[in-house]
């Protein structure tokens, strides 16, 4: 009943809302006719509060389908405080409706109106169409002064005229009656029937009641206890007995044209369906994704455990039977090693997961594990990761820098000692060679041909043919002599010009005292072999070495202990001098500058270079080997190479640094000789190995670009003899080609 | 494919079968092939004696298995293959060991005499036979080459060049076995090391060490060219040296930047020589003047001119024989290689009257003979030296001479060269 009252009141509401709507129009209408309702508004508003009671019940009737009869719009204001007020029970309500209406008819119905009431209870759905009403006047709700000139005041159900009271009252029957009649303060007019109703005790009561703001009824317990009507308790009926609408059996249309625009809309693409959304960025949280890159992995050295693989089929309780292991595989299993088999166990096959026994291995393979994490490395070695191809320098292919000596092209033999030292003419016709055997030979070089033999009597450290051109002169050095040999090998005026050189008036310079050096001219039968002056040394002279002009030799004779290690002899003037007067260490080798007069000394460790001009020492240069066995000067005189007894050969830039440019290692013993060619840019060792190493060695013009030093060739030819492979080597003037003289007593041609 | 369509085909009008493709089988080398000629010839002549033949296929002589060598040589096996085949040219039979004193430094050859210059520093004139018959002696120093010049009748004029930087005019009587020298050529300042008549037998132009290239009269005359006399000359080493009457050249051709190891004559006017500065150059005799330059990458040793073929040949210290084409002006152009040698290659001389033939020396005691339609590998090795090689020599006649550090000169008896001549 409630629930439906509620509905009610709601429905109400909606049409109050029609109807505020509905009257507004009317009112532009009617105008005129409005200021005389309102009239009577004010009229009704003073008359009392009872008349709210009626409007508000008045307003049950519009709804009951009245609602055209004119409403004022005071009545619905006050819909609001009559819902909130509307809970009377049904009696009440019926109470009231007849108040409404008409007070004078009310309580002659009233009974009627109650068995009404019964009958409704039983039917409770008669009350949506109530129209109840106990309507005696048909007219509506109209100002009742449209019927003011008639005698009738409206129509009732049959249409038979209402007609006023025959006798209209006037003031003074007015004030008449109110001073005599009793009842005067209890009388009402009903204008609809224009008759005066005397208001019962019961109505009187009532009506006091409710202006004060009680209800009705007076049994009416307003405080009583709530029963919840909406509960969570589940129903198995509905509240309401209402059968289902229609509608909502059958399809909605409105929902099926939605559904049918939508459909167009996407078939005609205006609705792309919705984008899947992307999962990767962000949706779901991947904890294990980037595990390196969390807070530990900030951590440079951090390295992540090590993780155990997932564990496969073989593992399972009841593995595939092609995990099984045959016989063949168990026993090949039991015979392995532990840490060679594939697998640590056997696989076993249980009927069910209740029956696998304990794992016997657990804790031991909990302990290996922890063995694992315990001693797996924590600390990540920063190992760079080089191609060892691309630690090598670029260097070009010994083929692009032909010409160089490749293969050996002539043995030079005769010689029965190891031979020590080898020389080529100035021109590339000679080869001049000194050997332990006692002798010098000289050889064409395009054959091979010794032509000459000058036996000297001792054994020859080192042979040196005089660089100029315009001379033919040769410089032999035995034990503690220096002999000037004259080979006559070339043409009649260079041979005439050296022997007059060597024949030269020796000037008388002050003698003072006892000269270290003596020179003296040869006779006899070391004459007729050529051998023209021999300068004796106080010591064993090691080397001897020309100036490029022709005329000036050094010649080294090692000694720790004295200062006279170094001579250098005129030849014109038959004069020898000591330039330095402290010893400065075992003197190696030495080297005249081909252009500018300075002078290399190699000692043990270092090279010094003097200038002959100024007499100091301008550069020392820094071998970074023990022992310096040899010295080339290029003939650019910008470049020197030293070989060493400990395997290397370094290679020095004069303008760059007193430290070599580049060290090359590639001897495996003892380098006994290094050679610049004169024209070519090759340089090339020799060896105690038995090999000639031929390096290219370019220096670019453009001083930004690094010098290019490529060993391009090995050489190998000779024997080695008593440990001694290769002993000198030299570049042919013109040609690229080498000679190497080797321990096995043969000089060899490489081109 | 195991069968190849062949068509023979021969210059030579003695073996000459029908020019039909034959059906061979791919497989077959040279003997089979030879082996079928002979049967064709057989068949078409009854009297024919079996000849071995060497064939060549566009101009190659096969070495190999035929379908070997046309894959290699990348012909297509489709077409039927034209075959060349000549008589095979026979082993060159040793002859004589002529033993010197010392090593042999250059031979030549002429029709009935032997012309060979040693390094005990005379020259030797031997006979065909090996027998000597004269020494030569003079030189103060190693005799480097040795020429004839011509030869009137019973007299001979023979020139040596030496170390000792001179180069001797010789007249021999080859009746009376006597020896003259006639002329003392100075004015090279290095060792003569070439020398080379000219075809007409009245200059000659010897190469030196000293760079120069000179041309002299090889017309002995009675008188004595002036000569400037250095005045300091030593007196003693002037009159050891007074052999003969001294000429001086009648041209000098400079322009070789190193030793000239190479002369000869290409023609009547034309001189060519190889250097060690890796040219070989052309000279005009008449104007004196440079025509040509063949540059190459290494030193030159000797060179050979073929008329036949009109090419240079070069031996060189790499090993490599190269033919040249003199006439070219870009001169540059090498031919062909022709690589077999493991040592410098000392001496080459082309056939006299063969086109396609020539023989080399080499330092690795091999003398070779070569056709230049098989560059990759040589006709013939001549293995009968012990040491160094450093002359051959190619007569008219068709003998082969060698000479080298073993104090052996061979010479060997070329019997095939006669047959195919012209070919």
């Amino acid at each position: 009943m409630e629930a439906s009252r509620g509905n009610v009141q709601k429905a109400e509401q909606r049409a109050g809302m029609k109807k505020t709507e509905k009257t507004n129009k009317k009112r532009s209408k009617q105008d005129e006719e409005e200021e005389e309702e309102e009239d009577q508004l004010f009229n009704l508003n003073n008359k009392s509060l009872e008349e709210d009671e009626d409007l508000s019940d008045s307003e049950e009737s519009v709804y009951s389908g009245l609602e055209d009869s004119g409403s004022d719009p005071d009545e619905e204001e006050e819909e609001g405080e009559d819902g909130g007020s509307d809970d009377d029970d049904e009696d009440e309500e019926d109470e009231q409706d007849q108040n409404e209406k008409s007070t004078v008819k009310k309580s002659k119905k009233k009974e009627g109106g109650d068995e009404e009431k019964e009958v409704k209870k039983e039917d409770e759905y008669d009350h949506d169409t109530s129209d109840e009403e106990d309507i005696r006047n048909t007219v509506g709700n109209i100002p009742m002064e449209w019927y003011k000139d008639f005698p009738h005041v409206g129509y009732d159900l049959d249409g038979k005229k209402i007609f006023k009271p025959i006798r209209n009252k006037d003031e003074l029957d007015d004030f008449l009656d109110k001073m005599e009649n009793p009842d005067y303060w209890k009388t009402v007019h009903d204008k609809k029937t224009a008759s005066d109703i005397v208001l019962s005790e019961e109505q009187i009561e009532l009506v006091n009641r409710l202006q004060k703001g009680q209800f009705g009824d007076v049994n009416f317990n307003e405080y009583e206890p709530t029963v919840e009507f909406f509960s969570n308790d589940v129903m198995i009926h509905p509240v309401t007995n209402r059968p289902a609408d229609k509608r909502s059996f059958i399809p909605s249309l409105i929902e099926k044209e939605k559904v049918s625009k939508l459909v167009h809309a996407i078939k005609m693409g205006w609705i792309k369906p919705r984008r899947v959304q992307d999962d990767s960025r962000g949706r779901f949280y991947d904890l294990w994704a980037n595990e390196d890159s969390s807070i530990l992995a900030k951590h440079k050295m951090h390295l992540p455990a090590p993780k155990i693989p997932l564990p496969g089929h073989e593992e399972s309780y009841n593995p595939p039977p092609e995990f099984m292991f045959t016989d063949e595989e168990k026993a090949l299993w039991e015979q392995q090693d532990p840490s060679d088999r594939k697998l640590p166990f056997i696989p076993k096959k249980y009927p069910s997961l209740r029956q696998v026994p304990a794992f016997s291995r657990f804790i031991h393979e909990r302990f290996e594990r922890c063995l694992d994490l315990y001693l797996c490395p924590r600390q990540r070695k920063m190992r760079v990761n080089v191609n060892p191809e691309d630690l090598i320098p670029k260097l070009p292919k010994p083929k692009d820098l032909q010409p160089f000596p490749t293969t050996q092209a002539l043995v030079y033999r005769g010689h029965s000692g190891l031979v020590r030292s080898i020389s080529v003419s100035p021109s590339g016709q000679w080869l001049v060679s000194g050997s332990d055997d006692g002798s010098v030979r000289l050889w064409e070089v395009c054959s091979s041909r010794c032509l000459k033999t000058v036996q000297v009597g001792g054994a020859v450290k080192s042979v040196a043919w005089n660089p100029n051109p315009s001379l033919c002169l040769v410089a032999v050095t035995v034990d503690s002599a220096v002999l000037i040999l004259s080979p006559a090998l070339a043409d009649k005026q260079v041979i005439s010009a050296s022997e007059r050189l060597l024949s030269a008036q020796q000037e008388e310079g002050p003698s003072e005292g006892p000269q270290p050096v003596v020179w003296s001219e040869m006779e006899g039968e070391e004459l007729n072999q050529g051998i023209r002056l021999k300068i004796q040394h106080p010591k064993p002279v090691h080397q001897v070495t020309w100036h490029s002009k022709g005329d000036y030799l050094a010649s080294v004779m090692p000694d720790h202990s004295s200062h006279m290690q170094v001579f250098i002899h005129q030849l014109s003037r038959r004069r020898s001098q000591n330039p330095f007067r402290r010893n400065k260490g075992l003197v190696q080798a030495v080297s005249f500058h081909p252009i500018r007069p300075y002078f290399f000394v190699a000692t043990q460790r270092s090279v010094r270079i003097y200038n002959l001009v100024k007499q100091e020492m301008t550069k020392k240069l820094q071998a970074n080997s023990k022992w310096i066995s040899s010295i080339a000067v290029h003939s650019g005189g910008d470049h020197v190479i030293c070989g060493s007894y400990d395997c290397r050969l370094s290679w020095f830039d004069l303008d760059l640094s007193t430290k070599p440019y580049k060290m090359l290692r590639h001897h495996k013993k003892a380098v006994r000789s290094v050679a610049y060619h004169r024209g070519y840019p090759l340089f090339a060792s020799a060896s105690d190995d038995g090999s000639v190493i031929v390096c290219h060695g370019t220096v670019y013009n453009d001083l930004l670009q690094n010098p290019l030093i490529v060993p391009v060739k090995v050489l190998r030819g000779h024997v080695i003899t008593h440990d001694l492979g290769v002993l000198d080597v030299t570049f042919h003037p013109t040609q690229p080609w080498v000679f190497s003289s080797g321990a096995d007593a043969t000089i060899r041609l490489f081109t | 494919m195991s069968q190849l369509q062949a068509r023979f085909f021969t210059e030579d009008q003695r073996y000459v079968v029908d020019d039909v493709p034959f059906s061979i089988p791919a497989a077959s080398e040279v003997q089979d092939l030879s082996n079928v000629i002979n049967k064709l010839l057989e068949a078409k002549h009854a009297s024919h004696s079996r000849v071995e033949f060497d064939f060549l296929v566009k101009g190659q002589f096969l070495r190999t298995q035929l379908a070997t060598h046309m894959e290699t040589e990348g012909i297509s096996t489709e077409d039927v293959v034209e075959i060349e085949y000549v008589q095979r040219i026979t082993a060159p039979e040793p002859e004589e060991c002529i033993m010197h004193d010392d090593w042999i430094s250059s031979v030549e050859a002429d029709s009935e005499w032997i012309l060979t210059g040693s390094y005990d520093k005379t020259a030797r004139i031997w006979s065909l036979e090996g027998k000597a018959v004269t020494t030569v002696a003079g030189h103060s120093d190693v005799v480097k080459d040795v020429a004839w010049v011509k030869r009137d009748g019973l007299t001979s004029l023979l020139l040596t060049a030496s170390l000792d930087q001179t180069v001797l005019l010789w007249e021999w009587n080859s009746e009376r076995n006597q020896v003259k020298a006639r002329h003392c050529c100075r004015g090279h300042t290095g060792s003569v090391d070439a020398i080379s008549t000219d075809p007409t037998g009245s200059k000659f132009c010897s190469g030196s060490w000293d760079k120069m290239l000179k041309i002299w009269s090889a017309v002995p005359t009675e008188e004595a060219d002036e000569v400037e006399e250095s005045a300091d000359r030593p007196r003693k080493k002037q009159k050891t040296q007074q052999l003969g009457l001294t000429r001086t050249p009648l041209m000098t051709l400079s322009g070789h930047n190193e030793a000239v190891s190479s002369v000869l004559w290409c023609d009547s006017e034309e001189v060519c020589s190889a250097s060690w500065d890796h040219t070989i150059r052309l000279w005009d005799v008449e104007a004196g003047v440079m025509k040509t330059t063949l540059s190459g990458s290494k030193v030159f040793n000797c060179i050979s001119y073929s008329p036949l073929c009109r090419r240079l040949a070069s031996a060189s210290t790499d090993r490599h024989i190269r033919l040249w084409d003199p006439r070219t002006k870009d001169g540059t152009l090498v031919l062909l290689s022709l690589t077999s040698h493991t040592g410098w290659i000392t001496a080459v001389k082309w056939a006299p009257s063969h086109e396609h033939q020539l023989i080399s020396g080499s330092l690795d005691n091999l003398v070779k003979l070569w056709d230049t339609r098989s560059c990759k590998a040589p006709l013939y090795d001549l293995a009968a030296h012990e040491d160094k090689v450093f002359c051959v020599d190619w007569t008219d006649s068709g003998l082969m001479l060698s000479g080298g550090a073993d104090n052996k000169l061979y010479t060997y008896k070329y019997s095939a060269a006669q047959t195919d001549a012209g070919a």
